[in-house]
């Protein structure tokens, strides 16, 4: 198994919305940290700060006090551009609803975040034919998104999320619109990623039979860490 | 940098709206450059005039004839190179749409007072030599398939045969011009022929010269020269007003009435109408692609890449568009030289009209596309990713 030195922590982090001119405290105060490597399921009911909790890890989000790590890169120093490079290195981002780029080909929609590398076209379009595969997709390398079917778009975008080699795959219900064939294959995938290459993976899911893929779930309410789970492993929350 | 595939793509996403929306940026920029080059031929005239020559018209108005005998007085006048008739003579070719210039001249005078005609076939000797000779710009000739030794018989308007025929002119030469102020549509003949019709009964109309168009000299004083033309005939019979060749030309542009304002003014509104169908392409194409711009923020892509792609969209649709146009135009300038030559002399889409319409497709681009690119640019990646399409 590759190591990864890619792990997660949150001190002291909140994160404030203003809704309607109303302020909503997603999150208050949390301390969390993840080991390089683990796979964790972050659980809870709508509204708890699941996606949240992604956003700020995966750099789309600011949080409005504390400090977050993410494989000692300190993301609050960083301008916007530099968080976009950041993230282009660093996360492979897997959504639910797929978010494949619709005129483009499964194969021009992994060469996407390959752009942002030093690659040559040819380098490019080799990796992203590697990524495919370890999806067992090369052969629909042609097809656009509107040709496949969900698991084979979500099995496409597991492949874009790869591409880069990213330390930290960072997945948002990613079987959340998936028939059970397709998500237990993406499930498999995930820990495969995990097991064989060694992603930190945060997966937010709502299937409690996803959750159990993980080493570790953190569950979430009201934006607070509650007790973890009896006998996962890597955990360390303290929120 | 997002590839121009995916700006591409997007572009043509819905492909119906995509040709719907280049096909009303092809049709608008043709006009454009079609209305573009109807002015410009209205003030190529006045801009290619002379300033070597001076235009001697009643100073009642262009409508009244001056006498013959002015022309040895004009001719006395210090600085006056040449002087020679002009009679607007208002005839058509078989039918009175097949309207264009015709001019009774003096035809031992025309090469000097203007020497940019070149005759082309033909001779300016043979159309000396004869009296129903004329000498027929080469748009027309060609129009109506006209050679050297042809008869052309013309209708006259205004200077109707008694017999109620047409007028035989013997084309004695093909002419074409180095300069707009002469265009290449119209019929000179000459003068004398006109007159001695009028004298022997065998056609009717007003008699005398309609104006005199006077070269002179290098070191002359346009000023002093007209001044001294008008001054001649200050007492009678027949008051008259010396312009230089610009100032009787734009007057003459003047009496078409406001053309180029009206042909301005559907420009104008072409252009808003592009602007408003293509600022609205854009605005949908750009709600279209939120998601999209999610993604690919989410991806590394920075805001400035995003901006770019969606600016880039607008400059491509209106590129697609204006070239379109454009080469429409260009294709359609001879054929529109044809049918609009004589009323619009030196009709052509030239280089500075295309210049023109490429900055015009320029601020179109830049006004339709750069809300979207904005919006692009400032959105936030989770609020894109949670938009409904």
């Amino acid at each position: 198994m590759v190591e990864s030195r890619h792990g997660v922590e949150l001190r002291g982090v909140s994160r404030i919305y203003s809704r309607g001119g109303e302020t909503v405290k997603v999150f208050d105060d949390v301390d969390l940290k993840i080991d390089a490597g683990a796979f964790c399921a972050l659980m809870g009911p709508s509204g708890s700060g699941k996606s949240t909790l992604l956003n700020l890890v995966g750099g789309l989000d600011r949080p409005d006090t504390g400090d977050l790590t993410v494989g000692g890169v300190a993301l609050g120093g960083l301008s916007e551009a530099a968080l976009a490079s950041w993230r282009a290195e660093s996360i492979g981002f897997i959504f639910q609803g797929f978010n494949l780029i619709p005129v483009l080909t499964a194969i021009e929609n992994i060469e996407l975040p390959l752009l942002l590398t030093n690659l040559s076209k040819a380098e490019r379009r080799e990796h992203a034919l590697h990524a495919l595969e370890l999806v067992g997709m090369a052969d629909r390398a042609k097809h656009r998104p509107g040709q496949l079917s969900g698991g084979q778009e979500q099995r496409v975008a597991i492949a874009r999320a790869v591409a880069t080699d990213p330390g930290v795959i960072l997945a948002d219900e990613p079987t959340g619109d998936l028939d059970f064939e397709s998500a237990r294959q993406v499930l498999d995938l995930l820990g495969r990623l995990h097991s064989e290459l060694g992603k930190t993976i945060l997966m937010v899911t709502h299937d409690p039979r996803a959750a159990q893929r993980a080493e570790r779930i953190i569950h979430l309410d009201k934006g607070r860490i509650e007790e973890p789970e009896q006998g996962s492993k890597g955990l360390s929350g303290e929120g | 940098m997002v590839p121009l595939k995916l700006i591409w793509r997007n572009l043509i996403r819905h492909k119906l709206r995509a040709v719907l929306t280049t096909g009303s940026l092809v049709v608008a920029f043709f006009l454009l450059c079609v209305l573009r080059a109807l002015v410009v031929s209205l003030d190529t005239g006045v801009k290619e005039a002379s300033s070597s020559r001076l235009v001697v018209q009643s100073a009642v108005s262009l409508f009244v004839d001056l006498p013959v005998s002015y022309q040895n007085k004009i001719e006395s006048v210090d600085g006056v190179e040449e002087i020679m008739k002009m009679s607007w003579f208002g005839g058509y070719f078989q039918e009175p749409s097949n309207m264009f210039a015709q001019f009774g001249v003096d035809p031992d005078r025309i090469s000097t007072v203007y020497p940019e005609i070149e005759i082309l076939s033909g001779s300016m000797e043979a159309f000396m030599a004869s009296r129903s000779a004329c000498i027929i710009g080469i748009e027309t000739a060609e129009k109506y398939g006209w050679g050297v030794g042809e008869r052309v018989p013309i209708m006259g308007t205004i200077y109707p045969r008694s017999d109620g025929t047409a007028w035989n002119f013997d084309v004695a030469g093909i002419y074409d011009s180095h300069n707009a102020s002469v265009d290449d549509s119209t019929l000179f003949f000459h003068w004398e022929y006109l007159n001695q019709s009028l004298e022997s009964g065998a056609s009717t109309g007003p008699p005398g010269v309609g104006v005199y168009t006077v070269l002179i000299s290098d070191d002359a004083d346009q000023l002093r020269v007209g001044g001294e033309i008008d001054a001649l005939f200050e007492n009678g019979p027949q008051r008259v007003q010396s312009s230089p060749e610009a100032e009787f030309n734009a007057q003459f542009v003047s009496m078409v009435g406001n053309v180029p304002f009206f042909v301005g003014a559907i420009g104008t509104g072409v252009l808003v109408a592009i602007l408003l169908a293509t600022l609205n392409t854009m605005l949908m194409a750009g709600r279209e692609q939120t998601r999209d711009v999610g993604v690919l923020k989410a991806l590394g892509f920075g805001s400035g890449a995003t901006f770019w792609m969606m600016l880039s969209q607008s400059f491509l649709l209106c590129g697609v568009g204006a070239g379109g146009g454009i080469m429409l135009a260009i294709g359609a300038s001879d054929s529109l030289r044809g049918f609009l030559g004589t009323t619009f002399p030196g009709f052509a889409v030239n280089a500075e009209i295309i210049q023109s319409a490429l900055t015009l497709a320029l601020v179109v681009a830049l006004f339709a596309g750069l809300a979207p690119a904005i919006r692009a640019r400032s959105l936030r990646v989770v609020e894109a990713l949670r938009e409904e399409i």
